[in-house]
């Protein structure tokens, strides 16, 4: 039967190429598609936990606004001694974030302050790799880096000194005098407009909150570990008034497009599938209507209506088959293209302007979903066969021997 | 008790219902016999019946009325998949148009009823030279039927229909395409065939040169058998 089926799918080369290359081009394009969308969903939570939000974050139990922690970890020491004993965790560190003002002879600016434990922030996030001008925080309590746009702002040169304004623990208002010593441009008009990042000694100096944070950062090995090493360390934690928080609790932006991208993604295989599907449905119902004849004479030599039915699903598995390898080799070919020479993508200007995120995408293989995709066209493929084969099988065989 | 003959047709009528149309019959209570190693023929002019009931004998198609059986066992309305593996074991069919298969070789073709049966590879392909041989085209074993003359694809698709070593040959027309030469060549065929292999065979037909080698014809006028 195969035989047959090959030499009836070659019979017609032309038409079956265009239906193979219609296959091929859909499962390229939803290869494409998937590791486009992928590579952006990953480079994004890359440049989001390395940036800021870390893999991991431990913050007082009562905080409801992730993002802007507005209540304190009162002793942050017994978590640090958990965290150093934890597995999989790569570096952690000490952080407050607040919101406050930044004033220079030239004016003020609004600004998210971030006190940091400048050593440890280093092995957790990036930012000390965009410093464009200076260094980064050194020994001294009252350093300051910031970014470009801030220092353009406030008309800021290297070595001169910023007042820092915020809410203090105790409701005053606490203002402190840092000095400039590191300017970095990261690109994305958040961070450059807004982040200055200060030594933790002198953020909780400003803020009067002694030995308190309101944030433990966390980087893991491997972010895959996040779920299961936050259970852990809330089982080891469970006593004390804190929670553990995964990157995609506090991000929930990131959480979202990944959703709208998801769903865009699947309204676009959706369409390639249909078309793939009567591509497949076109060129098995010609191919019926030309053999009606022949399906008659096999009938009456004895090939039963199952057999007939069979036939045709094997050309379509063929077709199916020959398509989806084609498909697969010219989505790899182009996410390996891709991979290496990076994609221009506009989507890169947008996401820059909430994080420091690169203009190029570099494409990586999707397996899970690329599987998913070859296996479906693969399915709609011999689905679009059916009712092809079920009219083939219900044929009368002295009414398909006068068939012209 | 004398022996039920190989083919028994039992008052077949068959009337077809076009859609909008009036009714159409075909056949009117048509009964006859074959028995086994007959070189018969069912004559009769274009639209009497002869292929209907060449097809109803050949459970092609169903009988409106009537039944008909073989060695005494009716085959007539048997479901679709059991009528083929009827036809299967136990028809050989040659049409007018040849209708051999158009991507399979002379061979190939030849061989199809035996792949159907699921013979192993080497001895359907070994039966169907033998075959091929028998009807003279065992040299054009491996060309497609569009590199054969019209006379040669008859030959192969009498190869086919014998290959299986059936019980009898149902041949509807099966030189109304073919030249006289080429007609009278490929009777001989069939003739020897049916001499010296003792299958039998069936023919409709209104050609003469089918007719005046019949040793037994049967006349169909209106969907009637005319009274010998």
């Amino acid at each position: 039967m195969l035989r047959l089926a090959w030499r009836n799918v070659c019979r017609n080369l032309r038409r079956s190429l265009i239906t193979v290359a219609s296959m091929a081009c859909g499962l390229a394009a939803i290869m494409f598609g998937q590791s486009m969308i992928k590579s952006v969903q990953r480079q994004l939570i890359e440049k989001a936990t390395s940036s800021i939000t870390g893999h991991l974050q431990v913050q007082n139990r009562s905080i409801k606004e992730y993002k802007f922690p507005d209540k304190y970890i009162d002793d942050p020491a017994p978590v640090e001694a958990v965290l150093a004993r934890q597995a999989g965790v790569r570096a952690f560190g000490k952080r407050i974030n607040v919101t406050g003002l930044v004033s220079s002879p030239a004016g003020s600016v609004g600004a998210m302050i971030c006190a940091v434990e400048p050593e440890k922030e280093k092995e957790i996030t990036t930012i000390s790799s965009y410093l464009t001008q200076g260094r980064y925080l050194g020994t001294s309590d009252h350093e300051a880096v910031m970014g470009d746009k801030i220092a353009q702002r406030l008309d800021l040169r290297l070595g001169e000194k910023v007042v820092l304004m915020a809410q203090a623990d105790d409701g005053s208002m606490g203002a402190e005098a840092f000095r400039v010593v590191g300017i970095y441009h990261t690109g994305s008009t958040t961070f450059d407009g807004q982040f200055i990042y200060v030594p933790l000694a002198g953020g909780q100096a400003l803020l009067a909150t002694g030995r308190k944070v309101n944030q433990i950062v966390v980087r893991l090995d491997d972010i895959g570990l996040a779920e299961r090493t936050r259970q852990e360390l809330m089982e080891k934690l469970g006593n004390r008034p804190v929670q553990v928080l995964r990157w995609l609790d506090i991000d929930h932006e990131i959480v979202a497009i990944q959703t709208f991208q998801n769903a865009i993604l699947d309204i676009v295989l959706l369409i390639v599938f249909a078309i793939v599907a009567l591509g497949v449905l076109n060129t098995l119902l010609m191919s019926l209507f030309e053999r009606v004849r022949e399906f008659g004479v096999l009938m009456a030599i004895g090939a039963r209506p199952r057999w007939v039915m069979k036939l045709v699903l094997a050309e379509s598995v063929i077709l199916g088959f020959v398509g989806t390898l084609l498909g697969l080799a010219l989505g790899c070919t182009l996410i390996t293209y891709y991979g290496k020479a990076g994609l221009h993508l506009a989507v890169g200007d947008a996401l820059s302007y909430f994080l420091p995120f690169p203009k190029v995408i570099y494409l990586r293989f999707a397996w899970m979903s690329h599987w998913r995709a070859l296996l479906a066209v693969l399915v709609v493929s011999i689905l679009a066969a059916l009712p092809p084969a079920l009219r083939a099988c219900r044929l009368n065989p002295s009414e398909a021997l006068r068939h012209v | 008790m004398s022996k039920a003959p190989l083919i028994s047709a039992r008052h077949i009528s068959k009337t077809y219902t076009a859609k909008g149309a009036a009714k159409v019959t075909a056949l009117t209570s048509v009964s006859l016999d074959f028995a086994a190693g007959e070189f018969s023929a069912i004559a009769g002019p274009s639209g009497s019946g002869k292929s209907t009931l060449l097809n109803i004998i050949g459970t092609l198609d169903a009988p409106t009325s009537g039944e008909v059986l073989y060695e005494g066992r009716k085959v007539s309305g048997l479901p679709p998949e059991e009528a083929a593996d009827f036809r299967l074991r136990a028809l050989g069919f040659i049409f007018q148009a040849y209708n051999l298969i158009p991507v399979l070789t002379a061979v190939e073709n030849a061989e199809y009823p035996l792949v159907l049966q699921g013979v192993p590879a080497a001895e359907r392909r070994a039966r169907a030279l033998e075959v091929l041989g028998w009807v003279g085209m065992e040299s054009m074993a491996d060309r497609r039927p569009n590199l054969l003359s019209g006379g040669q694809q008859q030959r192969v698709a009498v190869a086919r229909s014998i290959v299986h070593r059936p019980m009898v040959v149902l041949a509807d027309e099966p030189t109304a395409n073919l030249d006289s030469k080429t007609a009278a060549s490929l009777l001989d065929v069939m003739e020897s065939l049916n001499k010296e292999r003792a299958v039998t065979f069936v023919f409709s037909s209104h050609d003469p040169a089918v007719l005046s080698r019949a040793r037994r014809v049967l006349h169909l006028h209106d969907g009637k058998l005319a009274p010998a």
